[in-house]
């Protein structure tokens, strides 16, 4: 008896599209133009990235309000190792970054040499990539804000 | 089995969104609306809801992981038991079977459930053939899998060549007397459906199914809340659900055992003898017009081999025959995959409740719903009444 599994390879390959509706795809318009967009929920607190609906009530959400790109890390770990499909080509920082503004934070990254230049509260800014299409990516990454 | 534990259940609402193909909705959007919908029907509010039940078929429709995940907010869910339900093309009928049970358990009074499909999102009948490994594939969608069964009906009835056509022409005037239906064709003639390019042989692209977006919501109640609506309700008179193989020596195709067995359950439930005589409207599930026949004889309204005669003396045509079939145009009219089962049990819903509009059957008192799923292996049924199960 063979001692050898038998193995096949599947890839799988198929074309998606995705109705981002009234609320996500206007975030992801705002980034397109270089903007970073929340949306008001009831008791005046913001949501960003903005939800269609609350996130608690369920209620329908419709107030969409512009914010700035800057904010500060609520949280963050240190991703050391590189690998594939990574934002950089160097370790970096995925930190939970709460805008100015927002009352929630969204995930990204923060490019600092080293773990050591990451701190939570620390202030941080967008870096925007010159040429967007409307993605998450639009913005390059966070890097700490520089104070003048 | 213990069903005389069962408590009752009711229909209090039913919700529907246009079923098309839309660019414009989210899918959390679009289940909002379907979930509003029925909400307002049965004249209660998120808040009035115990627990939501959601089905859809397989994930790479859209390519969502998992998307009940994210749609908790869109419906009301938050702090509430939420499920998803999965049994292919018939899970929006299981999806409904397993919401019900949560009232005949006793468990909840109020609950909201769910079928959706976004097809515009993709290509669901080349996500059905993706290559397996071990496996042969053919690489030809539904329509190639169902069409060997179809002939092999065709060939065992003897039926007429256009029986086919005149499902598919029946079901296209059907769908035209309801506003949700996607295939809407005013000018159709039977002869532009006979002349319809062949897609799968023996079916025409005029006998298949389109692709649509939609979704289907219901809230189910215990029957003090049944007895509490405002409005006329559903009472569920029987539910059942089985399974099979895909594939084994012996199977029968065209009428699987699953089917035949879950239909003999959800009868002797409801206390039907005569099926064709005490069934006043049938919603099925026919995304191939070949399936009418083939599931009227499986699900006992026609001897074998005869399920054809019925459509060709007009049996199952609205306002014409003793046993209607899919007054809201079918499957074959809209077809938002993971709601179409649960469309069919609403439907069935809204005919007994007087509430199905200019495709209302006239005086419907108990109503047959149908899903079936996989390689015809997954089946969920359902009869509800005008009157409370005696």
């Amino acid at each position: 008896m063979a001692d050898e599994l038998l193995s096949a390879p599947m890839t799988i390959e198929y074309p998606f599209t995705r109705t981002t509706g009234p609320v996500i795809g206007a975030f992801l318009t705002g980034l397109r133009e270089g903007v970073v967009l929340g949306i008001k929920r009831a008791d005046g607190s913001v949501v960003c990235p903005p939800t269609e609906y609350d996130p608690e009530t369920g209620d329908a959400l419709t107030e969409m309000v512009e914010l700035t790109d800057t904010g500060h890390v609520m949280s963050w770990t240190w991703s050391g190792e590189v690998r594939e499909h990574q934002p950089f080509d160097r370790p970096y920082a995925l930190a939970l970054i709460q805008i100015d503004g927002a009352d929630t934070a969204m995930l990204h990254g923060v490019d600092v040499d080293g773990p050591e230049a990451m701190s939570t509260g620390m202030r941080v800014k967008a870096r925007w990539r010159s040429e967007r299409e409307g993605h998450i990516r639009d913005i390059a990454c966070f890097e700490p804000e520089v104070t003048p | 089995m213990g069903e005389t534990t069962k408590r009752n259940c009711a229909v209090i609402g039913v919700g529907q969104t246009k079923y098309q193909s839309t660019r414009e909705t989210s899918i959390a959007g679009l289940v909002r609306e379907a979930a509003l919908a029925a909400l307002a029907d049965a004249d209660m509010t998120f808040a009035d809801i115990d627990a939501v039940v959601i089905g859809k078929a397989p994930d790479f429709f859209e390519g969502v992981m998992m998307p009940e995940l994210y749609l908790a907010e869109a419906l009301g869910a938050v702090g509430k038991p939420m499920l998803r339900v999965h049994t292919a093309g018939s899970v929006g009928g299981s999806t409904a079977l397993v919401a019900t049970s949560l009232i005949q358990s006793g468990v909840h009074e109020r609950v909201l459930t769910l079928g959706f499909e976004k097809q515009s999102e993709s290509n669901a009948t080349w996500a059905l053939s993706l290559p397996q490994p071990f496996s042969v594939s053919v690489n030809a969608g539904a329509g190639g899998y169902f069409s060997p069964i179809i002939r092999q009906y065709m060939e065992s009835s003897g039926a007429p060549d256009l029986i086919g056509c005149m499902v598919a022409f029946k079901d296209r005037q059907h769908a035209l007397k309801n506003p949700h239906a996607h295939v809407h064709q005013h000018d159709l003639t039977f002869e532009a459906v006979v002349d319809a390019p062949m897609l799968w042989d023996p079916i025409r692209y005029s006998e298949t199914c389109p692709s649509s977006d939609g979704a289907c919501a219901m809230v189910l109640g215990s029957e003090a809340v049944g007895d509490a609506a405002s409005k006329p309700v559903a009472w569920v008179h029987g539910t059942s659900m089985r399974s099979e193989a895909n594939n084994f020596g012996g199977r029968d195709e065209v009428s699987p055992q699953a089917s035949r067995d879950c239909a003999d359950d959800v009868f002797a439930q409801a206390g039907i003898t005569d099926r064709r005589a005490e069934i006043d409207a049938v919603e099925m599930y026919v995304p191939f017009s070949w399936y009418e026949p083939m599931w009227l004889e499986s699900l006992g309204f026609a001897p074998k081999g005869e399920g054809w005669k019925m459509v060709e003396e007009g049996a199952t045509t609205h306002g014409q025959g003793d046993l209607p079939v899919n007054c809201s145009g079918g499957v074959l009219s809209s077809n938002p995959i993971g709601a179409s089962g649960m469309i069919r049990f609403a439907e069935a819903a809204l005919q007994v409740r007087g509430m199905a509009g200019e495709h209302q059957v006239e005086g419907a008192r108990k109503a047959f719903g149908h899903a079936y799923g996989g390689g015809a292996q997954f089946f969920a049924m359902w009869i509800v009444g005008a009157d409370k199960p005696s």
